[in-house]
C-alpha cells in the first residue's frame, strides 16, 4: 500500500536534482560520499524526485 | 549581527527537547548563509507538512525558505490557504493573518519591528496563495505596494482555490474546467506582475521551482531589495497535481510544458535604481 523511493547507489553521482525537486523537506540527504540517501518513513512517494533523476538511480517502489 | 548561538537549548534540557528541535539547533541554517545548492546537507527550516505528495506550492515553500538571505531576521506572514497548512511546521516567526489582509498585517509589522529594533535589519516577507494576494486580498495588496512598504509580496499560484474542492481564481488559466467551475473560467490570468510594476514595485520575477537557482536568485534580490528601496513581488507558478487531476510525479514537467507552449512566461522587471543596485550586490559578491 505504501509507496517510497529507493535509490540505486550505483548510478548516483550526487547531482542533487532529487533534492530540489522534493516537495517534502529532509526526506533526501546529501551524504558526505557525494551519495544520496532517502528517508523512506517520510516519503510520500509522489515520484518528482525520480521523474527529475536523469540518470534513473531512483525508482519508486512497495516499502 | 554577530553570528551569536541564535538558537540554544537552555542547559539541563537536551534531552527532553525533540529529536527534530535537537536537529534544528545542531544542523540548522541560521546564520550560516546557506542556499539551494546546499540543500540536503543541513536541517530544513521546514519540517513534514501536510500538503500532498507532489504539491508544487510545497516544493517552492521549501525552496523559498532555503533562499532567505538571513532567516534569522525574517518574519513571515502567511493567509489562509493550502500554505497556511505548512506554516505550523516552519521554524520562523510567522503570522497567521486574516484571509486578504496579510499585506495590511505585514505593513504594521515592518513599521513596529523597525521601532522595536532600531538598529537591525528585519525583513518582512509575505507568502500566500494566489486567491489571497490576487482575489480577495488584491486591495491591501495594491495599497501596500502604493505606499512603498518595505516588504517582499511572495505569491504561490497554483492556479485554483486547491483548498477548499478547486474553485477558479482570478490566475486559473482561461477556459479551465475545475472541480467547482464546471463551465470553465471566462476570462485569463490577472496580469499581477504588470500590476505590481506599474503600482510602485521596484522588482518584479516571475519564476518556478522547475529552474531552482533562478527561483533562489530572485527571492535574494526581492528580500534584499526590500531592505532599502522598496516593495518587491515574486510570483511563483507551482501547479497543483489534486485539482488539475495529473500524477503526482509530474508536476515539474507540468511548468516546462506550459512553458513551452507560452502559457507560462519567466519575466523580471525592475526600476533603474534596483538595477544599479542588484549589480552593486553582485559585484561586491564577486
Amino acid at each position: 500500500m505504501y509507496v517510497a523511493a529507493k535509490v540505486d547507489e550505483e548510478k548516483c553521482n550526487g547531482c542533487k536534482l532529487c533534492i530540489w525537486a522534493c516537495p517534502d523537506p529532509n526526506v533526501i540527504l546529501y551524504k558526505p560520499t557525494k551519495k544520496i540517501a532517502v528517508n523512506q518513513s517520510r516519503c510520500k512517494g509522489c515520484g518528482l524526485c525520480a521523474a527529475a533523476c536523469k540518470r534513473g538511480a531512483l525508482e519508486i517502489d512497495a516499502v | 549581527m554577530s553570528k551569536r548561538n541564535l538558537c540554544q537549548i537552555s542547559p539541563g534540557f537536551e534531552e527532553i527537547m525533540p529529536a527534530e528541535y535537537r536537529d534544528l539547533v545542531e544542523r540548522g541554517p541560521y546564520g550560516k548563509g546557506w542556499g539551494v545548492a546546499e540543500m540536503g546537507s543541513f536541517k530544513e527550516l521546514i519540517e513534514e507538512h501536510p500538503l500532498c505528495a507532489g504539491c508544487g506550492l510545497a516544493l517552492s515553500m521549501r525552496l523559498i525558505l532555503v533562499s532567505l538571505p538571513s532567516p534569522e531576521d525574517t518574519v513571515v506572514v502567511g493567509s489562509t490557504g493550502c500554505s497556511a497548512l505548512a506554516f505550523p511546521q516552519v521554524a520562523l516567526h510567522n503570522i497567521h493573518s486574516l484571509f486578504g489582509n496579510q499585506n495590511a498585517v505585514a505593513s504594521g509589522l515592518k513599521r513596529a519591528l523597525a521601532l522595536r529594533f532600531p538598529g537591525r535589519v528585519k525583513d518582512v516577507v509575505v507568502i500566500a496563495g494566489d486567491g489571497a494576494t490576487c482575489d480577495i486580498g488584491l486591495d491591501s495588496v495594491l495599497h501596500s505596494w502604493f505606499r512603498g512598504e518595505k516588504i517582499t509580496t511572495i505569491m504561490l499560484d497554483n492556479e485554483a482555490y486547491a483548498n477548499t474542492g478547486g474553485q477558479e481564481s482570478g490566475m486559473t488559466q482561461r477556459g479551465t474546467v475545475l472541480n467547482m467551475a464546471p463551465k470553465g473560467k471566462k476570462f485569463g490570468k490577472v496580469a499581477v506582475p504588470e500590476i505590481a510594476r506599474e503600482s510602485g514595485c521596484v522588482y518584479v520575477a516571475v519564476t518556478s521551482p522547475a529552474k531552482p537557482k533562478n527561483m533562489e536568485k530572485a527571492v535574494r534580490r526581492a528580500v534584499l531589495l526590500a531592505r532599502d528601496l522598496g516593495p518587491t513581488y515574486v510570483q511563483l507558478l507551482c501547479p497543483c497535481p489534486t485539482n488539475y487531476k495529473f500524477k503526482p510525479n509530474e508536476t515539474l514537467d507540468r511548468i516546462r510544458d506550459q512553458e513551452k507552449q507560452g502559457h507560462f512566461r519567466p519575466r523580471e522587471y525592475y526600476t533603474p535604481e534596483a538595477e544599479a543596485f542588484i549589480r552593486q550586490l553582485e559585484e561586491a559578491k564577486g
